[in-house]
């Protein structure tokens, strides 16, 4: 009774005519029993705003995030981390008896220490073997950034543990540091990694380069388009640079973890984590424990946007633990998150477009260089991202190249956050594309319309590093235009007021978006469905709500499928020992892979009621289904309830059956959702301040299961895009030390900072989605920058081109034209 | 040290060390209802009733609240019988992570009280100190003024239903309840 699918067998020819089949009402196979599609009437516990589940807990305060179990462990110990105060450079040793002599001690760690593993590992959380180089020992005796670890203490309070880690003595042999990435691939810069301190098997390393990676891919012939474009009229070449900074998470519960052995002699670990699974996975290598002698959970998370796609802290809140012979808690502080643990990649990217003077993309040329940090974790990957995310959008362009340089310096390590990639991709892509539009005199909406994805298309770009062709893809759901249509009503695209005074310019921008739904090729969500005798379902998943609703979505899938209300489905989540593996939250998987998994979960386990219902009923299982919490006979309209089917099933006299469903999903797919950022501005010519009018996010995620949570997603994207484009980023001083400690000194967007936003869903049916739905998460995480960026442009005629946009930024650039003039 | 104080309608003893915050006390002693999001005053998340008035718990000494009377979130409603506040912030989808939620929930609380029929900006100006990484505040804004309709419609504020901080005889206390106020259903003595 197992139902496992792989939606790689969808796949289409280039003709994409299945593809149309599909959108136009078929069915996918192993949803068999009945099609995907339901009409807005048809649904029950889908398309509905659906309490979230958790939602009562957390405004009366009961919700239990990772440090609220401090208090069921009497002898808890409590952490903290010895940071490196320098750079770059070596640990010549560690005096840590001031330290220990402490009362109230229990353990210091250092990296020459037994219970430390000096084993390589990388703190990505990403499917097996990790793609990103194994460049990480647990503490560091070679340090490459201000805030790399070196030592930790554990102790019976925070107190004593901090006033003990003030007392670990390190000396350093201190070495040249580098922070500027093109710097750094100078042959003479200092260099961060020898060879065989790494295991790297991404592409193009050169570590003597402090290269962490490069890669290239081409389709068609990009310089002889540009060639032929140089030589002949009419076909124009624009190219445009752009520049993005460092972006905190900002992430609302700092990293911590509890870490303990049982009395069975199992490794718990409790911990706020995306990636329960793969966290498990790398505390075995990590450790040398067998993979089932480890259990992780992930309790109430608040939140991790990429941050927890990585196992930060865990290691060392583990190594602890041994020294400490007593379960131990390490909590992250506000500075650790700002200073020493993960961040968005800075990255200068350069594109280049050849446009015919109808509007025609005959090629486009992009690269990225992407300022690694001191590790690799994520460096390649999101990389490659900053192209096939949003390239994508432009797929029947015949002439795309796409390369990257991935590198190394001091400074804090960029990792996984929310759009990967994709946010410093878009504000390349889309604000080159507005450019052109603008220089050729065209309408920048029409021009971008006129080259933009239909469903039907066959998308080459987001394959484009890769070596075959198997993860090309149809586009089988696209509602881009619809955005972009219903985006320009409600932003009044067409009649837009001018301010009064003469000085104050108004204009409008607008960004189209792309993301994907999971990593293509590299997903594996599972689920299992067990009925109790009162009719209602235990749902076991191993998903990851990282306090989006996720559980709560699942819910509602389970009992569209069962026929039962989402309260009857009781979700047990994302615990390695109780539930069926997941890849975990990231890569806006979690609707898609894991909402898929617990769908086909529910159909096996309906198989069973329908099959009990047909018993009691004594009609054919084929003229039954489920609804309104029974099985009922479409023929004669009799009707058992699903509790009677529970206490039968379970008590019956003749025959018994635990019933019970469970469901796999994996698929080569990663369908598109798409949307349209528009940004309403008024600058001041005469100052260069800017204010923000409003905002307008139109998202098609196909069938939006909980559409109050889907517009929460866009909110809280749109939120941290509008820190991107006007506030965020970090600095640092001459010697590579943080500059912000803090959110005094970062500019994370408050409540009075927002504009109005408006957001609009554009439902269409994604065949290969649970119910037609698609992934929202990060896709409304790329449209700000870009949209500012073409809506100043719009309003002053000056373009913007590095983030985060200032007023003296643009005072600048209003003096620059000026002068020109 | 011993300090004596009120929580959550408690009288009780604590022990806390000289410098030690008051979040940190209140949550070694199970009030994990108050959240610690940053290193001290500027998240939010920490916001607790001291005496009526809202404070960073963990902008503030322990020491300092001997002899006051403290409340916290889980003192406004239960899961079964939320307080307006916490009602609408779970009907308008206005939590995702939540971590935010308990200090966001009292200081939005402690608006309504002082300003019954506040306007947008004037939500927002209230909210601007709390934190939130994962709502853009666009759902706890509308909450908060749906709240606000509410309680303006069943009267919570005047017939004293949730009384908030503050002690019954100081009728300028914010949050308190009016003289003929009935229990607050966990959050007050009677
Ligand atoms: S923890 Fe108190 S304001 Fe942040
Ligand atoms: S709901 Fe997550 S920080 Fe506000």
């Amino acid at each position: 009774m197992s139902d496992s699918d792989n939606a790689s067998d969808l796949d289409d020819g280039p003709d994409g005519v299945r593809a149309e089949e599909e959108a136009t009402g078929g069915t996918v196979e192993g949803a068999a029993r009945e099609p995907d599609r339901k009409a807005p009437d048809e649904r029950e516990a889908i398309t509905t705003d659906e309490e979230k589940d958790d939602a009562r807990q957390i405004v009366t305060g009961e919700a239990r995030y990772t440090a609220d179990y401090r208090d069921r462990f009497p002898d808890l110990a409590h952490g903290k981390v010895v940071r490196s105060d320098i750079a770059h450079g070596h640990v010549e040793s560690v005096d840590t008896s001031a330290a220990e002599a402490m009362d109230g001690v229990y353990a210091v760690i250092t990296p020459f220490d037994d219970v430390v593993p000096d084993t390589l590992y990388s703190s990505s959380g990403q499917s097996y073997p990790e793609p990103s180089p194994w460049d990480l020992t647990v503490l560091r005796e070679h340090v490459r950034f201000v805030g790399d670890p070196v030592a930790a203490v554990a102790a019976e309070d925070p107190d004593t543990a901090d006033r003990a880690a003030r007392k670990v003595e390190v000396e350093y042999r201190e070495r040249d540091a580098v922070f500027d990435p093109e710097a750094a691939l100078d042959e003479d810069a200092p260099q961060l990694f020898e060879t065989d301190d790494v295991e790297n098997k991404q592409s193009g390393a050169d570590y003597a380069r402090n290269l962490e990676s490069h890669f290239e891919g081409e389709l068609g012939d990009v310089d002889a388009a540009f060639d032929a474009a140089e030589a002949g009229e009419g076909v124009h070449v624009v190219e445009t640079e752009w520049e993005t900074p460092y972006q905190s998470h900002c992430v609302p519960e700092p990293h911590a973890t509890i870490a303990y052995t049982d009395e069975d002699d199992r490794h718990v670990f409790i911990t706020a984590t995306q990636v329960p699974f793969h966290t498990r996975r790398q505390i075995s290598h990590l450790f040398d424990v067998p993979i089932r002698d480890v259990r992780v959970t992930k309790p109430r998370i608040g939140a991790g946007f990429g941050s927890k796609q990585e196992m930060a802290i865990e290691p060392i809140t583990f190594a602890l633990h041994l020294a400490a012979g007593r379960p131990v808690k390490l909590e992250m502080t506000r500075q650790e998150e700002f200073t020493a643990l993960r961040f968005r990649h800075p990255m200068r990217m350069r594109m280049k477009t050849a446009v015919t003077e109808e509007g025609d993309i005959e090629a486009m040329d992009l690269y990225t260089l992407s300022n690694s940090g001191a590790y690799g974790t994520h460096g390649m990957t999101v990389a490659n991202n900053v192209g096939t995310k949003p390239l994508p959008i432009y797929p029947r362009v015949p002439n795309v190249r796409f390369s990257g340089d991935v590198v190394h310096t001091n400074l804090p390590m960029g990792a996984a956050m929310r759009g990967y990639g994709a946010p410093q991709g878009h504000f390349a892509v889309e604000s080159h594309m507005d450019e052109v539009a603008r220089r050729l005199g065209l309408d920048p909406i029409e021009f971008r319309l006129r080259n933009a994805v239909r469903e039907g298309d066959l998308d080459r770009s987001v394959a484009i590093l890769k070596d075959d062709d198997r993860f090309e893809r149809t586009i089988r759901s696209c509602g881009i235009r619809e955005c972009v249509e219903r985006g320009k009503e409600a932003i009044g695209y067409d009649d837009l007021d001018q301010p009064d005074e003469d000085h104050r310019h108004r204009g409008v921008g607008m960004a189209l978006i792309a993301q994907g739904s999971g990593v293509a090729g590299k997903e594996l969500g599972a689920a299992q469905v067990k009925m109790n005798e009162d009719g209602s379902f235990h749902l076991q998943v191993g998903g990851v709500d990282t306090g989006t609703g996720a559980d709560t979505m699942f819910s509602q899938i389970a009992a569209e499928v069962l026929g039962c209300p989402p309260e009857d489905v009781v979700v047990v989540a994302a615990d390695t020992d109780l539930t069926p593996f997941d890849y975990g939250a990231y890569a806006s998987s979690t609707t898609y892979i894991s909402g898929r998994a617990v769908k086909n979960a529910a159909e096996d386990a309906k198989e069973r009621l329908l099959e009990w219902g047909a018993t009691l009923l004594d009609e054919p299982p084929e003229v039954l289904d489920t609804g309104d919490g029974a099985v009922y006979s479409e023929e004669t309209g009799n009707r058992v309830s699903l509790e009677e089917i529970g206490y039968e099933a379970t008590y019956g006299d003749d025959e018994r059956e635990h019933i019970l469903g469970d469901g796999n999903h994996s698929t080569d797919e990663s369908p598109p959702p798409y949307g349209a950022q528009f940004v309403d501005v008024t600058v001041n010519e005469e100052t260069g301040e800017y204010d923000l009018n409003k905002l307008v996010f139109a998202a098609d995620c196909g069938v939006a299961i909980n559409p109050a949570l889907v517009e929460g997603q866009i909110e809280g994207g749109e939120h941290m895009s509008l820190e991107y484009a006007t506030s965020g980023g970090l600095s640092f001083d001459g010697e590579g030390n943080p500059e912000v400690q803090g959110f005094r000194q970062y500019g994370m967007p408050r409540t009075t900072d927002h504009p109005p936003m408006e957001t609009i869903l554009v439902e269409t049916h994604e065949p290969t989605g649970p119910f037609g739905a698609k992934s929202i998460a990060e896709l409304p995480t790329n449209g700000v920058p870009p949209a500012l960026s073409n809506a100043i442009r719009d309003a002053v005629g000056v373009r913007l081109t590095e983030l985060p946009f200032t007023d003296e930024d643009l005072r600048a650039a209003l003096d620059a034209r000026d002068g020109d003039d | 040290m011993d300090i004596e104080l009120t929580i959550n309608g408690e009288t009780t003893t604590v022990e806390a060390g000289s410098e030690q915050d008051l979040a940190t006390v209140l949550r070694q002693h199970g009030h994990i209802d108050v959240k610690c999001g940053c290193d001290g005053g500027t998240c939010g998340a920490s916001k607790v009733f001291v005496d009526g008035d809202v404070r960073m718990a963990c902008g503030m000494a322990a020491t300092e609240a001997e002899g006051s009377d403290v409340q916290t979130v889980a003192s406004l409603g239960t899961q079964d019988d939320l307080h307006p506040v916490q009602q609408a912030f779970v009907d308008n989808f206005a939590v995702q992570c939540g971590f935010c939620i308990p200090g966001m929930i009292v200081q939005a609380t402690a608006l309504l009280d002082e300003n019954p029929d506040p306007t947008e900006r004037e939500v927002r100006e209230a909210l601007d100190d709390n934190v939130c990484r994962c709502t853009g505040y666009q759902k706890p804004v509308e909450a908060v003024l749906d709240a606000a309709g509410r309680m303006r419609e069943e009267g919570v504020a005047a017939d004293g239903g949730r009384p908030i901080g503050g002690e019954p005889a100081d009728d300028t206390a914010m949050g308190k309840p009016a003289d003929a106020g009935g229990c607050c259903g966990g959050g007050c003595d009677e």
